[in-house]
């Protein structure tokens, strides 16, 4: 059995830069990813099958096929869902994990941040805390990560919310005429904007080509590798130091441990699509980075004598405070076309609103959108009262699709211990593992914070000059999807 | 699919995208998709699908007397309301709110999606839009 120095599990942004760091270091180390190494051309541009629309399928992993989860709806009720259903909650399962297909947007989180239990107290059911670390103690990383993968922004215009050393490798991407309407906007509103900082090359960097300012980044491959993900950064290095192993199509199964509750090892599923094999690789050191569900699954489906409950389970922690983020949004029509077909779209923000708000725990980012696809545009954008049929809405999206504002963003979300993963013991996956269990919603703060961002968002558009404006107000549900995180803390 | 039910086909998806200077569903391939679609993901809807065809002839039938095809537009919009709302006059097997829904999301995503998946022809859609009248391909 081979031995390792550490096995990585998950080659997304936590695990594939903990490869290259350790295997830059000297470390021999055993990479394993459950997905395969999708190239452009597999990723394809479906616009009904990708991580950013996915009604039939998606486009960069699980395989729908024999991945199910279970989601408990608000009344109790579980029910199997497939990858490429909302409930799932998926991130794509690829090499590069999430980062594959991304819209690449590139926020530091904010001092304030990291301690919020201090700042606010702690809502009444919430399980808010502070972070052990501040954001000083992360600032020289947010700076590394930012030069070796390669940030498009303008550091200098966020200093004085999110303070910074060095500004950022790449200049940002280009105003279009959506960016100029938002800046008068907020002009007359006093309120602080910035270029949306992006992990693309908008110059040639690391011995890539730049953005050729194409329609696709949120759920798409990035057709001149000008996204920056793990794939195509950390994993490299890693590979190229010679202290790497990297496994595809390899589904870690559980963290072995010995007769005294040390952890060994891990087994997991070679050829895991097509012919699995188990297999057993030895470690000290494993780390699990495969997304705030799977990563839950993984430890509490490593039960043994010592670990009755799963690894690292004794206080009933593990799965605990899924979260991801509620994403109020709101659109206008303005008098004149704000398109100019040029992506990635997204191209200013405000930051002003994450904290500080009388009467909101937290709060968040509000920005402008990547170019949505049509068929996008008219699931997810057209107003409330405009016929689903017909020519007046054939006419509105014949009249409005470059004339519509996107305003969005995520806000804080307040974390509830019941919003939570769990394994189900009686479903399980093609191979026999037990699968995830999805239960709870976020915490009603994340509510109000949502509203209240929601708000600002009608604001913004009707400043910068939009005379109908449309949104819907958020709900309670559980948040997790592509930017899942909190089921297993730090300090527990 | 009858020869009635492709008719009855043709003419709801021209309601549900009419031409005008644009072409309307059938004409810019929703039908490619449909058929391409009941092949494939959506194989198991297609009796329910069929269901939802047949309830709407049967209101034509029944209201005006005539084929549906055979009414005017402003008759078939009317029917396609009911049918919207549920508010059938006639017996329907199957939900007609939950089959208007399905149709009306299919057509659009025939209509506006990319040509590969068999509508959409010429990226006709997408011209009309302006998606891809702008900035690079």
């Amino acid at each position: 059995m081979k031995d390792f120095d550490a096995i990585i599990v998950g080659t997304g942004a936590g695990g594939g830069i903990v490869a290259c760091v350790l295997a830059e270091a000297g470390k021999r180390v055993l990479l394993l990813e459950r997905g395969q190494a999708l190239s452009f051309t597999e990723v394809g541009r479906d616009h009904l099958r990708n991580q950013r629309l996915a009604i039939y399928g998606h486009n960069a992993g699980p395989d729908i096929e024999g991945n199910p989860r279970v989601f408990v709806d608000p009344l109790g009720i579980s029910h199997i869902v497939k990858p490429h259903e909302l409930d799932y909650h998926n991130n794509a399962a690829c090499l590069g994990g999430g980062t594959r297909v991304y819209g690449a947007q590139a926020w530091r989180f904010s001092p304030d941040d990291f301690r919020m239990a201090t700042k606010y107290g702690v809502p009444a059911g919430s399980s808010l805390a502070d972070w052990p670390i501040t954001y000083d103690d992360l600032e020289p990383y947010y700076e590394r990560v930012e030069w070796e993968l390669g940030v498009a922004g303008d550091g200098t215009a966020l200093e004085t919310q999110i303070p910074r050393k060095r500004s950022y490798p790449l200049p940002p991407v280009l105003p279009g005429p959506q960016t100029t309407a938002l800046r008068n906007g907020a002009r007359d509103l006093g309120w602080v904007v910035s270029p949306v900082p992006l992990l693309i090359n908008t110059e040639p960097y690391n011995n890539r080509p730049a953005c050729i300012e194409c329609k696709y980044c949120v759920g798409f491959a990035c057709p001149s590798d000008a996204k920056n993900g793990t794939q195509n950064t950390v994993i490299p290095r890693a590979l190229a130091s010679g202290n790497c192993e990297l496994v595809v199509d390899a589904f870690a199964e559980k963290i072995e441990t010995d007769a005294s509750g040390k952890v060994i090892g891990i087994s997991y599923l070679s050829k895991s699509s097509t012919a699995p094999q188990r297999q057993e690789a030895r470690s000290k050191v494993v780390i699990i980075s495969g997304g705030a569900i799977e990563s839950a699954r993984i430890l509490l489906n490593s039960k043994s004598t010592h670990h009755q409950f799963g690894l690292g389970n004794e206080h009933d922690q593990v799965g605990r405070n899924l979260q991801g983020h509620l994403y109020p949004r709101a659109y206008g029509i303005m008098a004149h076309s704000v398109f100019n077909g040029v992506g990635p779209g997204v191209s200013i923000a405000t930051t002003q609103f994450n904290h500080d708000n009388r009467g909101i725990v937290g709060g968040g980012m509000l920005a402008d959108d990547f170019i949505k696809p049509p068929i996008d545009f008219w699931y997810d954008s057209l107003p409330p009262d405009l016929p689903r049929w017909g020519l007046r809405n054939k006419q509105f999206m014949r009249e409005n699709y470059t004339r519509v504002l996107h305003v969005r963003g995520p806000v804080q979300d307040i974390p509830n211990p019941e919003g939570r993963v769990t394994v189900d013991q009686s479903v399980q996956d093609r191979w026999g593992i037990p699968v995830a269990k999805l239960s709870g919603t976020t915490h009603e703060e994340t509510i109000i914070a949502a509203e209240f961002m929601r708000e600002r968002a009608v604001d913004w558009l009707r400043a910068s000059g939009c005379e109908t404006v449309w949104s819907a107000r958020p709900e309670l549900m559980l948040s997790g999807r592509q930017h899942q995180a909190g089921t297993c803390r730090m300090g527990h | 699919m009858t020869e009635l039910q492709q008719q009855t086909l043709q003419a709801v998806l021209d309601r549900v995208i009419p031409p005008d200077d644009f072409p309307g569903a059938w004409e810019a391939g929703v039908g490619n998709y449909l058929a391409r679609q009941f092949e494939g993901d959506l194989a198991s809807r297609i009796t329910f699908y069929l269901a939802g065809l047949d309830g709407i002839e049967a209101e034509a039938m029944a209201g005006l007397g005539k084929h549906f095809v055979s009414l005017g537009p402003n008759e078939q919009d009317s029917i396609l309301q009911r049918v919207e709302s549920g508010k059938v006059t006639t017996s329907w097997t199957i939900s007609p709110e939950e089959f208007f829904k399905l149709m009306v999301e299919t057509a659009a995503e025939g209509y506006y999606s990319n040509p590969e998946q068999g509508g959409n022809l010429g990226a006709i859609s997408w011209a009309m839009t302006g998606f891809s009248k702008y900035g690079p391909v």
